[in-house]
């Protein structure tokens, strides 16, 4: 069994060798739709770190009626962290809101301020919402319930803002998904016609395999070893490329950044499955194997 | 109806096939057994359903009636994955010999050895063994293109050989072939049938037939017209009639008709 395994993936490695044109050509023609389907994943990437960026910014600021003493503020700051949607909540004394205030001022308005001799800011809670309840629709609904709360004069999100920022995360989901899909398939396609290529470029040489009575299995684990080999070579050219591209862009998008090692990972075995699979897939379909 | 092979010496049962494809009649009725080292010609013009014939034994086809068998694989009862098993205890030899042109002489006779995985000593021993009978031991780096045609048919006898079937198919095999090479051809496969390997040849070349047949089955129009064995001897106008179609289909594609 061990033998004829060695056998077979050294018949696979001859055969790449032999035909070094057909097999050449496919892996160049593989790079390059992986390459399409990669810049498009990175870009995906790209794209959710800074929704989930910018998502991060999305404050609920908890303004406090001034008659809540130092107790009050504990029990409030325990019951608001209490909710599940909940990431952190921060109280800002209203002295360090003064201040905090005060440097985003300009020298003379600074001094405007100085003419006050009270403090006229409350004290307040900054709030973050975990993750996965950082949309709009629960904003709302946290905003309205902390609202309710005894000592709480005012609840604000920057709710313009916001709306019509998940509006267009949206939208931008929708695009990317419909784009996923065009470029998911046309390089799907463009790989199965290049196996395709492949095998019928092969077809004498199985027909007469089978002649002489080799197993569907004797005749199919060496295009399968060939074509997870391109899966993987073509991976790791595009990624090269990628890497290349994503680098020169960092010119004009300085913020761009490379997929992680994981994710180069996963990448990586995911082309190696397309490959073979993609083999296996065209034996079945063309030669009937 | 099912024959009754175990007795039966015979290495190939052919038991009244026939095959359609859609209305055309391929094959009519058709019964020939090969007994153990028997050597057979089978005669006919083009279009008579000789390689059909041959297609059903190695079972790369199957009867639309009746049932073939071969040592104990029988067509009504095989499944699709014993089929290889099958082509591992026959040869088969083509007119247009079917090498594998990416790879050296030993390697296309090898190969008939390497898929039924063994080891390669053995492989070794064998091919070389082979390779050496059919006069091309000094030929077994070279690759197929580089070889005359009836030296690639000698490969292909090898390949064929390789794994000593009991009866070796061979479909026109001097069809490409020229008179000289032809008749050397032909010493090798009454070589290979003196040592106990019966042969199952087709042609179309009467007068090869007629120099060196032992025992002639005439296939015409998918149906058997003799066989020199079992006596058996159809309308002789049909058969002259066939001869006579052959002739004229040859003179009008221009070639040249039995020397």
């Amino acid at each position: 069994m061990f033998y004829r395994l060695k056998y077979l993936t050294n018949e696979a490695f001859r055969t790449i060798q032999r035909h070094k044109g057909v097999a050449s050509m496919s892996i160049v023609i593989m790079s390059l739709s992986l390459l399409m389907l990669a810049v498009f994943l990175l870009a995906t990437d790209n794209l959710l770190k800074v929704i989930g960026q910018a998502q991060q910014e999305m404050k609920v600021y908890v303004y406090l009626d001034d008659s809540v003493d130092a107790d009050g503020i504990q029990k409030l700051h325990h019951d608001l962290f209490s909710s599940p949607e909940v990431e952190s909540v921060v109280f800002i004394p209203r002295d360090e809101a003064l201040a905090e205030f005060r440097t985003r001022l300009t020298e003379e308005d600074a001094e405007l301020l100085n003419a006050l001799q009270t403090n006229p800011l409350p004290n307040s809670f900054w709030m973050t919402l975990k993750g996965e309840h950082r949309d709009h629709a629960t904003l709302v609904n946290v905003a309205g319930r902390i609202s309710q709360i005894a000592g709480v004069e005012e609840v604000r999100y920057g709710k313009d803002f916001i709306d019509k920022f998940s509006r267009i995360i949206r939208g931008i989901y929708y695009v990317d998904i419909v784009v996923g899909l065009i470029v998911i398939l046309s390089a799907l396609f463009i790989i199965s016609n290049a196996v395709r290529l492949t095998v019928i470029s092969r077809k004498r040489n199985i027909e007469i395999l089978k002649l002489v009575g080799a197993t569907n299995r004797f005749i199919t684990v060496p295009f399968i070893i060939e074509g997870a080999f391109q899966g993987g070579v073509a991976a790791v050219f595009s990624l090269l490329l990628l890497f290349a591209i994503t680098v020169a862009s960092r010119r004009v998008v300085p913020e761009l950044t490379f997929f992680s090692a994981e994710k180069s990972g996963i990448y990586l075995i995911t082309c190696v499955v397309i490959g073979s699979l993609g083999s296996f897939a065209a034996l079945r379909r063309y030669l009937k194997v | 109806m099912v024959q009754d092979y175990k007795k039966d010496r015979s290495v190939i049962g052919v038991y009244h096939i026939s095959k359609k494809y859609g209305d055309q009649l391929a094959l009519d009725d058709v019964s020939i057994t090969v007994a153990n080292g028997e050597f057979v010609f089978l005669v006919g013009p083009s279009g008579a359903g000789k390689s059909t014939l041959l297609r059903m034994i190695y079972m790369e086809e199957q009867p639309t009636d009746g049932q073939v068998v071969v040592g104990s694989f029988v067509s009504t009862q095989i499944r699709r994955k014993d089929i290889p098993y099958l082509r591992r205890k026959i040869g088969v030899v083509f007119q247009d010999f079917k090498l594998l042109d990416d790879r050296d002489v030993f390697e296309n006779v090898a190969i008939a050895m390497r898929v039924c995985g063994a080891k390669s000593f053995e492989i070794k021993r064998k091919v070389t063994s082979v390779v050496n009978q059919v006069g091309l031991l000094h030929k077994r780096k070279d690759l197929p293109n580089k070889l005359s045609g009836g030296e690639q048919q000698r490969v292909a006898i090898a390949r064929a050989l390789v794994n000593s079937p009991a009866v070796l198919l061979a479909d026109e095999p001097t069809g490409n072939l020229d008179p000289v090479v032809t008749e050397e051809i032909l010493r090798l496969l009454f070589k290979i049938n003196s040592g106990g390997t019966a042969v199952l040849m087709t042609t179309h070349d009467h007068e090869l037939v007629k120099n060196f047949g032992p025992r002639v089955i005439h296939l015409c129009d998918g149906k058997l017209q003799e066989d020199t064995k079992t006596g058996l001897v159809g309308n002789l106008n049909d058969r002259l009639d066939t001869i006579q179609l052959e002739r004229d289909r040859l003179k009008r594609i221009g070639a040249r008709p039995y020397r």
